[in-house]
């Protein structure tokens, strides 16, 4: 029995959850404050996150906002440079040995050995998480067959197509049985396709209780999440589930392209409306637009060329959070 | 710990089993010491040829095993280059035991290197009996395991595989060409014999000699605290390296806040 973390307590009073440490009780991510510099380069600027346990968390972001920063320092690959950053109840830098064992992580790059097949890297991986020869082994079995690739596991590396080795990094970091698992950039380069099949699969490891904590530039990846994170320059700058975010815009968002820009902005700051700034065409968020849209259209003084009414997306919320779209600078 | 290296090591030798073309193409350049250079050199000498061929066939194979163990560091540098390390280094394995295991397994293949090449030995006119050939053995062991160290500590400080073969050959040639290996250092000029002290190449070489011909020119002892030392020292080095995770790159790492 281990000693009570609340020793002013009886021993009744004390959950009666076998096991159950302080830690276990801990957000599953808890950063505070976290600032991190690279020279004169400011990457974080004061990030406050908390992700709770079995939750499956979007940090959303342009490249070069702090996501993969953040991802670093919370895979305990970098070292904050002032705050707080804690994963399963232990800080990352102090325990980082702790966390390591029950983490699993795929990384924006390969991490696994091209010449080798899907079987050999899992085996490797249960070694490096000292498993033994046998166990490792049968590890490596259980995922293939958990990910349904196991037909494929044989075969070298290079000779899988993206999305099956991307699955096959998503087998090598669940080697472990990890408790959360972060993925950065998972589905860099895969097409549509790939990437829904991908999303499918980490919805299912979040819905069996992982947590899962992912960063990506692109907004229908974040849709999967049960809350989003918007960073944006080393800040978060918005969070909550995406119908929280959405609902931030309120209403719809028309788009409008017409003739001469220049002038129906004009008009439209003249007679009231508020167009967003920064964006290509021109974009109106209005609690209705479908009551405005009629008038607006023939009172324009130019000719309208083409005109879209949606929901706001989480493109819209960071544009209108930022100025700057998501894909902006974007590396691809 | 020794399940981390033992990962390490299987990983590094499953991946050197597909390249094992490498160990013919590594037999080409000792060859080329021993039986064109040494021919060359030991009709001009005064031992001869004969002789010659015999005292640097230790050194032809410590040249061997050097670039060989460096070579092999070269996967830390390919790893650290795509990303592969980065799994490595998540790992809740002790950094010691990923600087341990990059160095055994890089003993390793130069060692296989090495015992490739002892065949020539003969021919070389450095025929071993049995016990001979075991304390070679042994020597070759020790030296392999301070070359893999020389690789590794190299290694570890480079992220791009073009730079780090131009840097180690510029650190390795002359470590090479201070140890003695194809001359006697008992002869050499005083500053050379001063800075082959400080040459681990040279007692590596000097332990293979001695096993081969049976004269040391560093006490025995000596040599194996040095190479011990080298070892150790290059390690820890690495340790450090690993410790400091991803914040050690080529962006000028030492310049991050890293606390521990």
């Amino acid at each position: 029995m281990l000693p009570s973390p609340w020793p002013w307590l009886s021993q009744t009073a004390v959950p009666a959850v076998p096991n159950m440490t302080q830690e276990d009780q801990e957000p599953a991510v808890d950063v505070r404050s976290l600032v991190k510099h690279y020279g004169k380069v400011e990457a974080l600027r004061g990030v406050d996150v908390r992700v709770g346990r079995g939750e499956m968390f979007a940090l959303l972001g342009p490249n070069g906002a702090g996501k993969t920063t953040l991802f670093s320092i919370l895979a305990t690959l970098r070292a904050p440079t002032s705050g707080v950053a804690r994963v399963l109840g232990r800080d990352v830098v102090a325990e980082r040995d702790t966390i390591r064992r029950e983490m699993g992580i795929v990384f924006q790059e390969p991490a696994i050995e091209q010449r080798l097949s899907g079987r050999e890297n899992l085996f490797l991986m249960g070694l490096l998480y000292g498993l033994s020869m046998s166990g490792a082994r049968r590890r490596a079995a259980e995922v293939l067959d958990q990910l349904g690739i196991a037909d494929i596991a044989d075969r070298r590396a290079q000779q899988l197509s993206g999305g099956q080795r991307r699955k096959l990094e998503l087998a090598r970091a669940l080697v472990t049985d990890p408790h959360i698992l972060f993925l950065d950039e998972a589905t860099l380069g895969l097409d549509v396709d790939a990437r829904r099949v991908f999303w499918g699969q980490v919805r299912g490891l979040a819905e069996a209780g992982r947590t899962v904590f992912f960063t990506t530039h692109y907004m229908e990846e974040a849709e999967v999440a049960d809350r989003i994170a918007l960073i944006d320059s080393g800040l978060i700058v918005a969070l909550g589930t995406p119908r929280e975010l959405k609902a931030r815009l309120g209403g719809g968002i028309v788009s409008l392209t017409t003739e001469d820009d220049v002038r129906a902005l004009a008009w439209l700051g003249e007679h009231g409306f508020k167009p967003e700034p920064g964006s290509r065409g021109i974009m109106l968020i209005h609690a209705d637009p479908a009551a405005v849209l009629p008038e607006l259209l023939r009172s324009l003084p130019v000719r309208v060329e083409r005109v879209e009414v949606h929901a706001p997306s989480l493109e819209d919320v960071f544009l209108k959070l930022t100025g700057r779209g998501l894909e902006v600078g974007s590396k691809t | 710990m020794i399940r981390g290296i033992v990962a390490i090591v299987i990983l590094d030798l499953k991946r050197f089993w597909m390249d094992r073309a490498r160990l013919v193409a590594g037999l080409i350049q000792p060859l080329l010491y021993l039986f064109v250079l040494g021919a060359g050199i030991g009709a001009s000498s005064k031992m001869g040829g004969a002789d010659y061929r015999r005292f640097i066939f230790p050194g032809t194979m410590g040249l061997s095993m050097l670039f060989s163990a460096t070579f092999a560091a070269i996967t830390i540098v390919f790893d650290r280059q795509i990303g592969f390390f980065k799994a490595v280094l998540v790992a809740p394995i002790p950094r010691p035991a990923i600087a341990f295991g990059k160095i055994i397994a890089g003993a390793l293949q130069a060692l296989v290197q090495g015992v490739v090449l002892l065949p020539f030995a003969p021919l070389a006119g450095a025929a071993l009996s049995p016990l001979e050939a075991v304390e070679m053995i042994g020597a070759m062991a020790l030296a392999a395991l301070t070359f893999a160290s020389i690789g590794v500590g190299i290694a570890c400080r480079f992220t791009s595989t073009t730079v780090f073969p131009i840097v180690s050959n510029a650190v390795l040639l002359p470590m090479f060409f201070l140890s003695g290996g194809l001359y006697p250092l008992r002869l050499a000029p005083e500053w050379m014999r001063v800075a082959a002290h400080f040459d681990p190449v040279a007692y590596g070489v000097d332990l293979m000699r001695g096993a081969v011909l049976g004269e040391f020119y560093f006490p025995v002892a000596l040599s194996l605290a040095a190479l011990a030392l080298t070892i150790a020292v290059l390690a820890w080095a690495a340790v450090i390296v690993f410790n400091r995770g991803e914040d050690d790159s080529s962006l000028g790492a030492a310049k991050f806040n890293w606390r521990r």
